[in-house]
């Protein structure tokens, strides 16, 4: 019951309509039901959440849901909300049973988690209200291309214990944009029941505080109050442009999913008094109490649906399961191709520039170039100000509001917004940066976590095409917040590039192929190199650099020094040290890039040298560099007159004292020296 | 006398209770007692006086047999006739809609021309928020077996005494 207009009632429906709606609701559940068969003979569909229950509210989002216009996010127990938002029983069936043919992933994702990009229902991840972000940032692109539509995100009630949905909807509320959430309150989040989450048993009314938002609550066991809630929820947000909670109270009849037995914690009693409410027995009483239907109706309506389900069983049972070879394919987009620079150098001779100017000047001509690029992060655009640093000055006052922006001090946020308004349209590139400073960054970590998932998940489907600027490293007594690096942990990620500059052009090249390029690009920025003369260079003004490309700062034969980021300034100074020193020569190879990695510049190096060492700023122990040591002793290992030594920090954080962060982060002094051992091996 | 009609759902254990001990309070004499699981619109109307058991389901609704018949209620003329509503809540496990059902349904039989009786005294009860809260009173007689059991006789008899003055039954 809400007190909202009543479009839709069983008396003045029109047979059409509930005749879909009776067909819909019979098709989900029979799907629902017969997904367990599907495990217990081990043909799949290994995780399953039952939606029976939320019958109501699933039927009315996938109703409202327009896919001429609107985004839809479901979560992992919106069976019915897919179907009726307009997928078939055969692809319900597909996605169960991780079909290669599965139209949400192609058998990547785990089952039950329905999707159809095509579509704009989007595919994402299992995390309880991750895509509550998401759904924000379509929004945001749907307000600056002044699209009219809305993004539903829909979502369990136990999601509200999650911080990251507090931001989602603190966003929508704070910029005003057109977004439904739709909380589906079943009353457990697995086996915790809501009192054990939030004092509030409306979990909606949490957000009671919050600005511009309107709440409604209703019955999403009952058809018609979900739909009516639904229908005035979309119709608000689309007139208001603001946001709008339907907090819809559902019941679970059956256990969380597949791996839980709700028999455990549920007695009897409670058992009963849900089924009581059985959403769909409800409808098909109302049906036959007003006399919109015969009993010899809804039987024929039901055998058709056995029919159906049948059928579609057979077509997805003939389906194609995923090759095996196919597993490293969608693990990133192809990048935009730096064909005027193919090795990532040039022969400029212009003044030098410094690597913050090389930054500033190429986010300029980037947007300047596309129309479709934005830019937010904390701090990022506040009259003079212009980051932390200053990287991004002038760009609001050039670019505009719309363009350029402050985000609100959540990194998690910041990440998130960018993946949905990613979702909006391919052609949107984003650049953010990522926090303050890098070590800040990690509570972003969840949502570029399932950004790298995002195109290999999606079978290629869905890119987020975001750059991810981030200062990093130490060299500035900084301490544990200020000056540490983190690339060493990220890469382990598959899905996600990250590049670290040492010289401005550099900077200048891989940004602005990190901007031109499709997919995620984590870009690492040596903060203490900003204003640095030495890292100062020329750049031409359409420089670019190539994802994987190496570049040999030094040329020699005795050695080689893998590097890249702050060290490979320490490297080049030591090597030349050495060499006044002595007969030796150095080559030092700045890797530029981490992922992808220009394994043959390398290998030709330590084949030519006979001798690595490899040094970096983020810790020794579980750096990148243990990869590097790795790749070079499997890949050249019989070219090899020595051990592959390796220098970095050592394995504690990074301290505030300068004293204790000389000792910690490694110089010139102590890549010399590792050098010197090296070579006397 | 006229008999009264006492409808709730025979299926229901508290709500069962209650009605039968406001049926023995009244005099089971006066009182038909019909089931509110297959009520059907004519069998409403027959009473001129009609009490309406209503426990409060889930966060304040109605169970599914009245909001099933809801639509029923809704096109009738109740011009003439007289309710009174009584309901089961729980006002600690369910604080923010204590006895929602009593007032969903009261809403409804009074937008329908019904008048209500049977209003009672909101002191004694500890709850956050309710439907069935008309200035410091309830639109009938809120009953809370969770937590306030040995009151529910008392609580029974006082009503009953107090439409036996309302209505002169």
């Amino acid at each position: 019951m809400t007190e909202i207009p009543k479009r839709f009632s069983i008396k003045t429906t029109d047979r059409k309509t509930l005749s879909r709606w009776f067909h819909l609701l019979v098709l989900g559940r029979a799907l629902d039901n017969r997904a367990p068969n599907y495990l217990k003979q081990a043909i799949g569909w290994s995780y399953h959440a039952p939606y029976a229950g939320h019958d109501g509210i699933q039927l009315a989002i996938g109703q409202v849901f327009d896919r001429s216009t609107d985004h839809l996010f479901p979560y992992y127990r919106d069976m019915l909300t897919c179907l009726s938002a307009g997928l078939t029983a055969e692809e319900i069936i597909l996605n169960g049973l991780s079909k290669d043919t599965d139209i949400a992933s192609g058998g990547r994702h785990m089952s039950n988690h329905f999707a159809k990009p095509e579509w704009n229902i989007h595919n994402v991840s299992s995390c309880t209200g991750n895509h509550a972000q998401h759904a924000t940032g379509v929004g945001r692109a749907m307000k600056k291309y002044r699209h009219k539509g809305v993004a539903i995100c829909s979502q369990g009630e136990s999601s509200v214990s999650e911080g990251y949905v507090y931001e989602a909807i603190n966003g929508a509320s704070n910029e005003q944009l057109p977004v439904v959430f739709v909380i589906q309150d079943n009353g457990y989040g697995i086996s915790v029941p809501k009192a054990d989450q939030t004092a509030n048993r409306k979990v909606a009314n949490n957000f009671r505080g919050f600005k511009n938002l309107r709440i409604i609550h209703c019955n999403g066991k009952d058809v018609f109050d979900s739909m009516n809630a639904l229908a005035e929820a979309k119709e608000w947000v689309l007139k208001n442009q603001k946001p709008c909670i339907v907090q819809a109270n559902c019941v679970r009849i059956h256990s969380h999913s597949n791996s839980d037995r709700h028999e455990l914690y549920r007695d009897d009693y409670e058992l009963n008094y849900v089924s009581e409410y059985d959403p769909v027995g409800k409808f098909r009483r109302l049906l036959l109490r007003y006399k919109r239907f015969t009993e010899d109706e809804l039987k024929a309506i039901e055998e058709k649906v056995k029919k159906e389900v049948l059928e579609s069983h057979k077509k997805a049972m003939a389906a194609p399961d995923p090759d095996p070879a196919s597993i490293r394919n969608f693990i990133l987009p192809e990048p935009y191709q730096a064909a005027a620079y193919p090795e990532g150098t040039h022969v400029h001779d212009g003044p030098k520039k410094k690597l913050i100017e090389a930054l500033n000047e190429t986010l300029k001509a980037e947007f300047r170039h596309n129309p479709d690029t934005y830019l937010w992060g904390q701090d990022i655009a506040h009259k003079e100000k212009g980051g932390i640093f200053n990287v991004s000055k002038g760009m609001q006052q050039e670019f505009g509001r719309e363009r350029v922006f402050n985000a609100p001090i959540a990194e998690d946020f910041i990440m998130g917004t960018a993946n949905g308004m990613s979702r909006f349209d391919k052609k949107i590139r984003i650049v953010v940066e990522g926090a303050e400073f890098a070590d800040y960054f990690w509570p972003a970590m969840e949502q570029l976590v399932g950004s790298t998932h995002d195109y290999w998940r999606s079978k290629g489907q869905f890119s987020p095409n975001i750059t991810v600027r981030l200062a990093s490293g130490g060299y500035i007594g900084g301490g544990l917040y200020h000056s540490q690096t983190i690339e060493g942990a990220l890469s382990t990620l598959p899905g996600i590039r990250i590049v670290y500059p040492s010289f401005a052009d550099d900077a200048a090249g891989l940004l602005r192929t990190s901007i031109r390029s499709e997919g995620l690009t984590l870009f690492m920025e040596p903060k203490a190199l900003y204003n640095a003369p030495v890292a100062a260079t020329p750049v031409p003004d359409d420089f670019e650099v190539p994802f994987g490309k190496a570049r040999i700062r030094l040329s020699g034969n005795d050695l080689s020094v893998i590097t890249y980021g702050n060290t490979t300034h320490m490297c080049i100074e030591a090597a030349r040290k050495l060499s006044e020193e002595s007969e030796y020569s150095i080559e030092v190879v700045d890797i530029r890039s981490l992922v992808p990695l220009d394994r043959e510049a390398v290998i030709r190096s330590v084949k030519k040298t006979g001798k690595a060492l490899v040094v970096h700023e983020d810790k020794v122990f579980s750096g990148f560099g243990a990869e590097l040591a790795a790749i070079i002793t499997d890949a050249a290992f019989e070219f090899l007159d020595g051990p592959v030594r390796r220098v970095g920090s050592t394995f504690t954080p990074v301290g505030f004292n300068r004293i204790l962060e000389k000792a910690i982060l490694p110089d010139t002094e102590k890549i010399l020296s590792a050098m010197k051992a090296l070579l006397d091996y | 006398m006229k008999k009264i009609g006492l409808i709730y759902s025979f299926n229901t254990n508290k709500t069962s209770q209650a009605a039968k001990k406001i049926a023995k309070e009244i005099g089971d004499q006066n009182i038909s007692h019909v089931n509110a699981e297959n009520i059907t619109e004519k069998e409403f109307l027959k009473f001129d006086l009609i009490m309406l058991g209503v426990p409060t389901w889930f966060d304040g609704e109605l169970p599914n047999y009245w909001d099933e018949f809801v639509p029923a209620l809704e096109d009738m003329d109740l011009k003439g006739k007289t309710c009174a509503v009584f309901g089961n809540g729980d006002q600690k496990g369910y604080p923010e809609n204590f006895v929602d059902g009593i007032g969903i349904m009261a809403d409804l039989l009074e937008s329908r021309g019904a008048k209500l009786a049977g209003f009672t005294s909101v002191e004694g009860y500890q709850f956050e928020g309710s439907k069935a809260v008309r200035g410091d009173q309830f639109t009938g007689l809120a009953l809370d077996f969770e937590n306030q059991g040995k009151e529910i006789n008392s609580r029974i008899k006082n009503w009953v005494k107090q439409l036996r003055q309302e209505l002169g039954i």
